[in-house]
């Protein structure tokens, strides 16, 4: 039995994957308090920086509950890759991975701890592309989870939600100029556990500023 | 499942007591349970009477200050662990912990700790010392704390037989004066004679140990008993020899000269007899490597007036300091002995300045005079050489000699000064010291000074007077300073005032609370983000046991911590505060003065961020008797009514 995705229909997604999709029909109330959300902070490493070319060669993630970064909740995985390692990677570090995972088993896992959670991440859109990408022999390119990218959120908080984009330096709003901004250090950058970590701190941060302007609830975070 | 986050973690919790005692699985097993927390300035972490969390937190960065109602009890700062009631009673907070900088909290689960707790005696020790910030009475932690840093301490270095400072320094000859056991004993005599050695050794063909004769054998042996120097000396060697191996431990070769009390011990390749012989230890040996014993150095500063001597003495006094304060030698025994060392170089130094001075003044020698040491030295507290605070007094004189004795005073001052930099003292930068002529003076013009500064006190006065009231004689004559004891006592009872106005003096420096980041360290200069532990912590310590001893007409004690220990006595209803402040000055002193040899200064100015936590939180601990102390003395001689 192959799971080759042309043709197949719904009912003949793997238990897995349908499990974390009624999941995530289940919207969340728009009064629910910030406080109360489940976060899942991710970050992504890859060969290149072509979503739709370069290879993913690791993912880390960590969750935040009631407020806290529940470092139990952390994962990191990392993927062998056939492409030849390119620019990214001198970058990363990344060349030999030592634990390297299937990736049906990685999309199991990632799916379990993402399920009903808020999707976080720099820049998320590059991460989830690329992660769509690996779920495609699924049946599945979208997550259907909600999601907050901290570099929109930042500029948001600091320019309003009508911000015009061409005023923003996108430069002040990389993950390193964001840490330095909030005062993160900067350990393990360039991991994508490290980076997944950073951003997680900057998401703590960057929610206490949005409380101080009056942002609660879910709904005015994501109006 | 470790990962980058989880070991990020954890190499955070290693750096900070009580984590960096646990082993790698505990560790990691705690940093995977970590919960992190982010509060703003002005939120409030848990309120008093709250009950207690699941968990208990160590501050990753930022500042939170526990309180109690407006009373601010602790400042907490990166790696201090707080909240711990939770962990320890499961009783609701007695403090409440407001966040005065944006902190990011990492919040440790009970169930994670609890059962490390009980496991890990150090971790238990840790809490029960009152590490953690905001614990309870924390007036009783410090013998607790001194204890616990004993045993945390124990560990890096554990030495077990302490008398010996260096064993490197241990040398013994390697050169054995070895000799056949038929040649004659008037053939081992002249070897001996010859290679100028007390002691010669049998041995056979193989070089293998028989016996051996000594200098004390020939004397007993041979010319008491008149016997025949032809005779081999096989017939008067003591035998069979006892041996050891070349590299054993000093220890173990010096308890074995004492066991069977011999003054030479033999060394073979295998420590046994039958083995070739590399070397011998004399007894004379081991007095040399036992060069740094108070002892030894006394008497070698007693039979020495030459100043590069004198110096090094001092140098490996210094030596010998260290390793007592590193291995928490009692602060007492450790004062005393660096007292004596001191109290001996004055006196030699006044020796060599008499001597000096003798032929030019002879009519001087007569005179009666006291050298004084002040400030620590008078109190018996200088561990380093950090400043030399002294003055002289002499007998009152006949108008006719004054000025001539004025003159050999001051020259006789000046040089014992001279001698006391050449030996590393280093010089007082207030000018207060026997070569100042306005520190020279006879006795008559020393009441004058004191009773001025008793009655007219002013900011200046009081400033002196704190280092002039613990004078203390060196060398010379004590009735002369009997004498000023006395008129001091007598103004003193005149005029109780003059306590008040000590007492003010006392209370200028109040105790610090916290001292990391901007807190109670230097603002500017060269001493920027430092901690002055003298100014800070020791001189209000040593300034409220001075007016607390004199204002019980106590005179005579000057060294502070026997002071507390007298105040004990004579106030049996603060007598543990009392204690608890003399076992702070002493902890006070030894990090001073381990931190002056770490960097080859005074000590005095104390980085917060290059100690360890424990250190930290030890100081921190030494400022409670302190403040307790403060509040009682602004009682007592109604300071408040002065304030105003």
């Amino acid at each position: 039995m192959s799971w080759w995705p042309f043709g197949r229909k719904k009912e003949d997604q793997p238990p897995w994957l349908n499990a974390y999709l009624t999941e995530a029909k289940k919207s969340i109330p728009g009064i629910r308090k910030i406080q109360q959300l489940n976060f899942v902070v991710l970050d992504t490493e890859a060969t290149g920086f072509d979503p739709k070319k370069d290879e993913l060669l690791s993912c880390g993630i960590i969750g935040i509950e009631e407020g806290k970064i529940k470092i139990s909740s952390s994962k990191e995985w990392q993927f062998a890759s056939d492409k030849s390692p390119g620019k990214s990677a001198t970058i990363h570090g990344l060349i030999h991975p030592k634990n390297p995972i299937e990736v049906k088993t990685f999309c199991q896992e990632l799916l379990q701890s993402i399920q009903g959670s808020i999707i976080v991440g720099h820049h998320i859109g590059f991460d989830l592309d690329l992660l769509s990408r690996t779920f495609q022999p699924f049946g599945f390119n979208q997550f259907p989870n909600p999601k907050i990218d901290t570099m929109g959120l930042a500029v948001r908080l600091d320019f309003g939600p009508q911000v015009d984009w061409n005023r923003v330096r996108k430069e002040d709003y990389s993950l390193d100029a964001m840490c330095e901004k909030f005062n993160i250090p900067k350990e393990d950058r360039h991991t994508a556990g490290g980076d997944a970590f950073l951003t997680a701190q900057l998401l703590l941060k960057l929610l206490k500023q949005a409380e101080k302007k009056g942002i609660l609830t879910y709904q005015e975070l994501f109006r | 499942m470790a990962n980058v986050i989880v070991n990020r973690v954890q190499e955070f919790l290693k750096k900070h007591p009580p984590f960096s005692f646990l082993n790698q699985d505990d560790l990691a097993s705690v940093a995977s349970q970590i919960e992190i927390q982010y509060h703003e300035k002005g939120e409030i972490l848990f309120e008093k009477g709250d009950a207690p969390e699941a968990h208990f937190f160590i501050l990753k960065e930022g500042q939170i200050e526990l309180k109690d109602g407006e009373e601010t009890k602790d400042f907490c700062d990166e790696g201090d662990v707080f909240g711990v009631l939770a962990l320890l009673g499961k009783r609701p907070y007695i403090l409440t912990a407001a966040v005065l900088e944006n902190s990011l909290v990492y919040c440790i689960p009970v169930n994670a700790f609890e059962e490390i707790l009980q496991r890990n005696s150090k971790v238990a020790l840790f809490f029960a010392a009152g590490f953690a910030s905001g614990q309870v009475v924390i007036r009783q932690d410090l013998s607790a704390g001194q204890k616990a840093r004993g045993i945390f301490k124990k560990d890096n270095n554990d030495h077990s037989l302490l008398i010996f400072s260096d064993q490197s320094e241990i040398r013994f000859s390697e050169n054995v004066v070895c000799i056949a056991p038929e040649s004659s004993i008037q053939q081992a005599a002249e070897k001996m004679a010859e290679k100028e050695v007390s002691s010669v050794v049998i041995i056979n063909s193989d070089k293998y140990p028989l016996g051996i004769i000594t200098d004390k054998d020939l004397r007993t042996k041979v010319v008491a008993k008149a016997i025949s120097l032809d005779l081999p000396v096989k017939q008067i060697m003591s035998s069979p020899v006892i041996t050891k191996k070349r590299d054993s431990s000093f220890s173990d070769l010096y308890l074995s000269m004492i066991k069977n009390r011999l003054h030479h011990l033999i060394l073979t390749e295998d420590g046994s007899a039958e083995s070739p012989v590399c070397g011998i230890l004399s007894d004379h040996d081991v007095l040399l490597s036992m060069g740094n014993s108070p002892a030894v150095l006394i008497n070698a500063l007693l039979n020495t007036t030459k100043l590069t001597e004198m110096r090094s003495i001092r140098d490996r006094a210094e030596t010998m300091l260290r390793y007592y304060l590193e291995n928490e030698v009692s602060m007492d025994f450790v004062a005393s002995v660096m007292t004596e060392i001191n109290d001996v170089i004055i006196q030699q130094a006044t020796k060599i300045a008499k001597s000096k001075l003798a032929p030019e003044f002879p009519e001087m020698q007569g005179i009666k005079f006291a050298f004084i040491s002040l400030g620590s030295e008078g109190r018996e507290e200088q561990l380093l050489r950090t400043d030399q605070d002294n003055a002289l007094i002499y007998e009152d004189l006949p108008v006719s000699v004054q000025a001539k004795a004025q003159n050999y005073f001051q020259l006789m001052g000046s040089e014992i000064v001279e001698v006391l930099l050449a030996c590393g003292f280093a010089s007082c930068r207030g000018e207060i010291m026997a070569s100042n002529p306005k520190w020279v003076q006879p006795l008559s013009k020393w009441k004058e000074y004191f009773s001025e500064w008793i009655l007219s006190p002013t900011q200046e006065s009081l400033m002196q007077a704190s280092i002039f009231f613990d004078f203390r004689k060196i060398t010379g004559s004590s009735s002369l300073t009997d004498e000023l004891s006395a008129h001091i006592y007598e103004e003193i009872q005149s005029k109780k005032a003059f306590l008040s106005f000590m007492a003010q003096n006392a209370l200028k420096n109040p105790p610090p609370l916290g001292f990391f980041k901007d807190f109670m360290v230097e603002k500017s200069g060269e001493h920027r983000d430092q901690f002055d532990i003298k100014a800070r912590a020791m001189m209000p310590l040593a300034d409220l046991a001075r007016l607390l001893v004199l204002s019980h007409g106590i005179t005579g004690i000057n060294n502070t911590f026997k002071r507390f220990e007298k105040l004990g006595q004579l106030e049996p209803s603060y007598e543990s505060l009392f204690n608890q402040a003399g076992k702070a000055y002493e902890i006070l002193m030894r990090m001073r003065a381990l931190e002056g040899l770490q960097n080859d200064n005074s000590g005095r100015f104390i980085s917060p961020e290059n100690m360890g936590k424990l250190q930290r939180q030890l100081l921190k601990n030494t400022f409670s008797p302190l403040a307790e102390l403060q509040d009682i003395v602004e009682v007592r001689f109604q300071l408040a009514y002065f304030r105003k």
